[in-house]
């Protein structure tokens, strides 16, 4: 039994290697990084600044106080680094240029080495994203709605944990286009333009008509940014809290099959071209 | 006269490239048509996104829903026509890595010129189309604009393509200095997707930095106030001013950074 766990462990051991690599990569590439963290912030101030003149203090929005709007805005920008923080965008020209039939031959789970990745990937952007923010605190000095209810402090983090299995999977699974076809980047293209409005990185979804609100709680997007974070505002009560997590328990579950089938599909398919 | 058949060949020029790298983009033609659509549906959801706004608070810093649309619209028509022209600088960092940047410095033809407008991107040209609609429409549903504004208004559109001429001019000549472009290119466009809307709903000193540094401002909020009758006649000569002046900046910077070129991987 005690040999079990020691070789599970040391098993492990390599996908944590592959966290630390990916941290260390991004280090050396560091000027690259910043940039891309530096263009992050300019999106979030733009939103920011928007939404700011839009409720103004003593207004409020189909329940958004100008605290709760921009404490929202400025969540995304943390959920954004833990969720939607991701290197399986490579997958797709992985298998296109070959360079799959790698990762066939070693002793390494394909998903667990690309989960591994995207954690090393998402811890860098985190520490960005809490640096960010701090600085955002200290100059703007923006009202910020502190939540202390441990109960929706519990049930964030739990949802963002569901949201982080959602998005690894979607992108995976657009990643499997390779497989069938070279053209990887336009899918993606518009997955990104959809998740931009769709997730909830502009506004709550909730300010949205009723019907199409009513529509959107059936999508996957709706459960990466927005739930966890109206639950973070304490805006959802128990019993809708918990039709969220089952409906992103069954997000969760659903893609992982469907990248299952279709992993298996396309391995059958896969010729290692360009090898 | 001279200039005129200068000119002449250039547009000559830019038609031959465009036609061959057009061919290129429709290779395939499942990626063009997605593409497209990724294109469109971006322009229509942030529409949309506008509408939601207004439509529940009336009014943002006292603009209507249409002069917000205007902001929107002015942006995407600078942006779209600065990316269907100048798409070629995308590619620049490649040319430069690869050696290839050598190549186009022996060809008979201004390397700027090509580098500038080599690869216009024709899957542009539908959401240009879709902008200049628009800008028709919102111009119409504003009301109460002269002749005089609506040709302030274009001269200033003309004014905010050079600015992002000289941005991408800019861009090109660092890439020379240092080989990187893409970022560069990448955070000159998020500043200007600041202009989406009116500069003034940014506190300072954000505010001066995207009007005086980065001229974010006098490239899309000052065509669609000049447009509403809201620009100074001082600010439209300033507007100007920047315009040119950058151009000369950027074209003088491109001069110093070519002479600098080492040509060290080819």
């Amino acid at each position: 039994m005690l040999r079990v766990i020691v070789s599970k462990v040391e098993s492990m051991k390599k996908y944590y290697l592959i966290v630390r690599n990916t941290w260390d990569e991004m280090l050396t590439y560091r000027a690259s990084f910043i940039m891309w963290r530096v263009r992050n912030t300019i999106q979030l101030l733009t939103i920011y600044f928007l939404w700011l003149v839009v409720l103004p203090p003593g207004k409020s929005l189909l329940g958004y106080s100008q605290p709760l709007m921009l404490t929202y805005i400025l969540g995304t920008s943390l959920m954004d680094s833990i969720v939607l923080s991701s290197r399986t965008y490579i997958i797709g020209e992985e298998i296109n240029n070959g360079n799959l039939m790698n990762f066939l031959l070693r002793p390494v789970n394909y998903f667990l080495y690309w989960f591994a990745k995207d954690i090393g990937d998402k811890a860098m952007n985190v520490c960005f994203s809490i640096v960010e923010l701090t600085l955002i605190f200290i100059i703007l000095k923006p009202p910020f709605f502190i939540q202390t209810s441990p109960f929706y402090i519990l049930f964030f983090i739990f949802s963002a944990i569901l949201s982080l299995f959602i998005y690894f999977f979607i992108n995976f699974l657009l990643g499997l286009i390779g497989f069938w076809s070279p053209e990887v980047w336009a899918p993606r293209f518009i997955f990104i333009t959809l998740l931009g409005f769709f997730a909830g990185s502009l506004f709550p979804l909730d300010i949205l008509p009723k019907t199409i609100f009513e529509i959107m709680k059936f999508l996957p997007f709706t459960y990466l940014l927005y739930f966890p974070l109206k639950i973070y505002l304490g805006q959802l009560n128990f019993p809708q809290i918990l039709s969220g997590l089952a409906i992103s328990f069954f997000w969760v579950f659903a893609i992982y099959f469907l990248v299952k089938i279709i992993w298996q599909k396309g391995l059958k398919s896969y010729t290692a071209y360009g090898r | 006269m001279g200039d005129k058949i200068n000119l002449t060949r250039y547009i000559k020029l830019w038609w031959m490239m465009t036609v061959m790298v057009s061919q290129n983009s429709f290779v395939s033609r499942f990626g063009a048509v997605l593409f497209f659509l990724g294109k469109l549906i971006r322009f229509v959801f942030f529409l949309f996104f506008l509408l939601i706004i207004v439509s529940r608070t009336q009014a943002i810093i006292g603009y209507t829903l249409w002069q917000i649309i205007l902001f929107y619209i002015t942006f995407n028509f600078i942006d779209s026509l600065a990316q269907f022209f100048l798409r070629e600088v995308y590619r620049f960092r490649s040319y430069v890595v690869s050696g290839n940047f050598d190549y186009f410095l022996t060809k008979p033809m201004p390397v700027l010129f090509r580098l500038l407008f080599g690869g216009s991107d024709v899957l542009d040209i539908p959401i240009i189309l879709l902008s200049t609609g628009f800008i028709v429409v919102t111009l119409s549903k504003i009301g109460n604009i002269s002749v005089s504004e609506i040709f302030i208004y274009l001269a200033l559109l003309l004014n905010g393509f050079l600015i992002a001429l000289a941005f991408h001019i800019f861009v090109l000549s660092i890439g020379i200095l240092t080989s990187e472009v893409d970022n560069t290119l990448w955070l000159f466009r998020d500043l200007t997707q600041m202009g989406r809307f009116p500069i003034d709903i940014y506190q300072n000193p954000l505010r001066s930095v995207i009007t005086f540094i980065i001229p974010v401002g006098i490239m899309i909020t000052f065509p669609a106030k000049a447009a509403m009758g809201l620009l100074s006649a001082q600010s439209i000569i300033f507007a100007f001013v920047i315009g040119i002046s950058f151009l000369f900046i950027s074209y003088k910077f491109w001069n110093f950074s070519l002479k600098r070129y080492s040509s060290a991987s080819s």
